[in-house]
């Protein structure tokens, strides 16, 4: 007779008996092979040939994945996207991205290994699995021992496996219906109780965020907003002088301090760039121009920013006639001491830095006002 | 090859490393000659203790499924031994390797602050207390256990295990002692709060690599029989387990000091980075970590022994590159290897080899007389 059952238990009185079933009816029965057994048995996974768990090849596939991409995630935002010098340290610094890269390894390994083993070996949720209901269960718990023919709700021949189960050596049979997966407990509600919750946190998560960006009085946590610190130019309670910024103690040079002794831009027409014109210098010059001059000067040098209007004042046009007859001298001189409404950028800019941007202008001034043989003779024609 | 042709050639390889050696001191320079002194001795010291540690391991977490394979360890850490007059000979290194023996050392306020430790005298004390207290843990943990083999009192299991907690403590002071005094101390500027961890890592390491290596090769003699795969499975996870550990202790010393770029740390491993140093760190980060570490990823290839046997081997090829990348830049600029470094492996390994296959000519190959054993035998995972 055939019809859908889960599976079809026989009921063994000892281990022993167990397993000298399993190899005679390996093979001739449909669906798989399983046993339930009080205690774990010394190679019953080997007689079964249960197939090994992918558990391990997953987690380490997971473990790589989390390594290489917490490693992508900390090249791109240090060394790319917003590279930021850290304890001067160079911004491609692998060893500071090791723990990192060891924890993430971890995290999607572990998580791998647990999710995994939960949701996609023992397809939880499932709170009902047909044999907990079985009458054999409290037998197997104790002290006899099943062995299942699980076909999980194929159309079978059940008598003709129960025949072959006695015929082994079964005490009893025991059929287990296939269970309708239905009402709260069915894994589709599970399923869509848990994808519910979940929008439900990606709707709060982003109503939170508006709410802040448009009210920003209402700071949820405000951990490290607010913190006892040293605020520069600011007064302070900590020293008895109430300023937060300290002077350098009396008698003392900072390291590296040297002193500027020149008084006006006509001495500073004699001093001398000490920088040769390399490329290394002038990618320099480039990147310091870029970084601190050009917010005002334009990227060209041109005197035509985007920040002119809001600022107010008219930035000179550096690649002008007036200024292409500086000196290099006087060119650094202003950068050092400041001109009109420029400040000094002496305390920003390094000495060097200072000339490699003296070079870089240079290098502005010729190329927008390129004369005919600027140009290579092939490009001319 | 018969027993008697094995010793043989062993002898012969002695003697001609015997000779080697020898000739190192007057034509390569005494500086050569004590460098590759410390160098063996440390090699066939830190194996010894690694074997007496696992030993001692064994009796402070009562292990049974250890008590079939623990007189290989027991055996091999006859070593100590054989090593231990070799460190009474090594004091005569110290006016030629280590510059704190020179009166001008003194000048250097870094070594001056360390000269209660670093003086020739207190050095010699301290290496004949470890030394001490090494034979009295070789006494009461391997003389006790052969013991037991004929009188089978089972009093030594309790006396093993009151003493064992006692030895890892003595233990982990005088591994530190040896990794600071020989090792460290070569060069006195350096510190390093961990080195002690880092040279225990790789001494646990290099006594479970010489202890499944010797495993492997009884068990192809049939000299152990009842161990099965499942007790060389267990080694094998060991393995694994301190290659990491090795590997997590080597790079958290090396990131530190990388972060905190202090002159008195860095200066250690820019040496060790300069030149050819530098790709040899390399090749130890592969051979001691990443290869056994993949290799070792699988179930299977824990039990294996073909791969259990070649991992071993490269484990204590690797702990010896360790040592060498430690000690080495003490005094070349560039890593050196020629006569006498062949001349000096092929003494002290041949005089190794002699001595371990007296040790275990005699005797049981296993602790018959441990009421454990049987236990142990039945392990199955």
């Amino acid at each position: 007779m055939n019809r859908e059952v889960f599976s079809v238990l026989g009921i063994f009185d000892s281990a022993q008996q167990l397993m000298d079933a399993i190899p005679a009816v390996k093979g001739k029965v449909p669906g798989k092979l399983e046993a339930y057994t009080p205690y774990p048995i010394h190679g019953i996974d080997k007689a079964l040939e249960l197939r090994k768990s992918p558990i391990a090849g997953m987690v380490l596939v997971m473990g790589f994945i989390g390594a290489i991409s917490a490693m992508v995630f900390e090249l791109w935002t240090e060394a790319v996207d917003y590279p930021m010098m850290t304890a001067g340290k160079p911004f491609w610094s692998w060893e500071a991205f090791v723990p990192i890269m060891f924890e993430a390894m971890v995290l999607f390994a572990c998580f791998t290994g647990g999710l995994g083993m939960l949701f996609l070996l023992n397809r939880l949720p499932m709170f009902r699995h047909p044999m907990l209901s079985s009458r054999s269960m409290p037998l197997v718990t104790r002290d006899k021992f099943a062995l299942a023919v699980e076909t999980e709700g194929q159309r079978v021949d059940v008598d003709g496996i129960s025949r072959l189960l006695q015929s082994v050596g079964a005490r009893s049979i025991e059929v287990v219906e296939q269970m309708p997966a239905t009402g709260p407990a069915s894994p589709q509600f599970l399923f869509r109780f848990t994808v519910g919750v979940m929008v439900a946190c990606l709707a709060a998560g982003y109503l939170t965020y508006w709410v802040i960006k448009l009210y920003p009085r209402a700071i949820p946590m405000v951990h490290m907003l607010d913190q006892p610190r040293l605020d520069p130019q600011r007064e302070d309670s900590f020293f008895r002088d109430g300023a937060g910024m300290r002077m350098p103690a009396a008698g003392t040079v900072a390291r590296g301090y040297m002193p500027y002794l020149i008084q006006s831009e006509n001495e500073a027409d004699l001093l001398p760039n000490p920088l040769p014109r390399t490329e290394e210098v002038l990618k320099k010059g480039r990147l310091t121009f870029n970084t601190y001059c050009s917010v005002c000067h334009g990227i060209l040098g041109d005197g035509k920013p985007t920040l002119t209007a809001a600022y107010g004042a008219k930035p000179a046009n550096l690649v002008s006639e007036s200024i292409r007859d500086y000196a290099d001298g006087r060119l650094y001189h202003v950068i050092t001491m400041g001109k009109n409404a420029m400040t000094s950028y002496a305390a920003d800019v390094g000495r060097e830095e200072r000339w490699t941007v003296v070079h870089y202008v240079r290098v502005l001034q010729r190329a927008l006002n390129a004369r005919d043989e600027d140009i290579p003779e092939e490009a001319r024609k | 090859m018969s027993d008697r042709g094995a010793t043989r050639i062993l002898a012969a390889t002695a003697f001609a490393g015997l000779a080697g050696a020898v000739a190192t001191g007057p034509v390569a320079g005494w500086e050569r000659f004590w460098i590759n002194w410390i160098q063996w001795f440390l090699f066939l010291l830190t194996i010894g203790l690694g074997c007496l540690f696992i030993v001692a391991l064994e009796h402070v977490v009562g292990a049974k499924w250890s008590v079939p394979l623990r007189r290989v360890p027991e055996r091999l850490s006859i070593l100590i031994l054989l090593a231990c007059p070799l460190a009474l000979v090594g004091l005569f290194s110290l006016p030629v390797l280590y510059p704190w023996t020179r009166p001008e050392s003194l000048q250097n306020p870094l070594i001056a602050g360390k000269s209660f430790w670093l003086s020739i005298r207190f050095f010699a004390v301290r290496a004949v207390v470890c030394i001490g207290l090494w034979v009295i843990a070789y006494r009461i943990l391997i003389r006790g256990s052969m013991r037991q083999d004929q009188d089978k009192d089972p009093k030594f299991n309790v006396r093993a295990r009151r003493f064992a907690p006692v030895f890892m403590v003595l233990f982990g002071i005088t591994l530190t002692v040896v990794a600071f005094d020989w090792i460290s101390s070569l060069e006195p500027e350096w510190y390093s709060d961990i080195f002690g961890v880092y040279i225990f890592a790789g001494t646990f390491l290099a006594g479970l690599a010489a202890t499944t290596l010797a495993v492997q090769h009884l068990m192809a003699r049939g000299r152990l029989p009842g161990v099965t795969p499942d007790h060389v499975y267990n080694l094998g996870g060991f393995l694994f387990a301190f290659t990491v550990f090795w590997s997590y202790i080597g790079f958290a010393q090396y990131m530190l000091m990388w972060y905190a770029n202090l002159p008195e740390e860095v200066f250690w491993y820019k040496e060790r980075l300069e030149g050819l140093w530098g790709p040899l760190l390399l090749a130890l980060a592969v051979l001691h970590f990443f290869v056994p570490f993949f290799v070792l990823i699988p179930r299977d290839s824990k039990k294996g022994r073909r791969r259990m046997f070649w991992i071993s081997i490269l484990v204590l090829m690797a702990h010896w590159l360790d040592l060498y990348w430690m000690i080495f830049p003490a005094i070349a600029k560039n890593p050196v290897f020629s006569w006498p470094e062949i001349a000096f492996g092929l003494l002290f390994i041949s005089t190794a080899l002699l001595w371990i296959r007296r040790a275990m000519s005699r005797g049981a190959d296993m602790p018959v007389g441990d009421p454990f054993l049987r236990e142990g035998l039945e392990f199955r995972l």
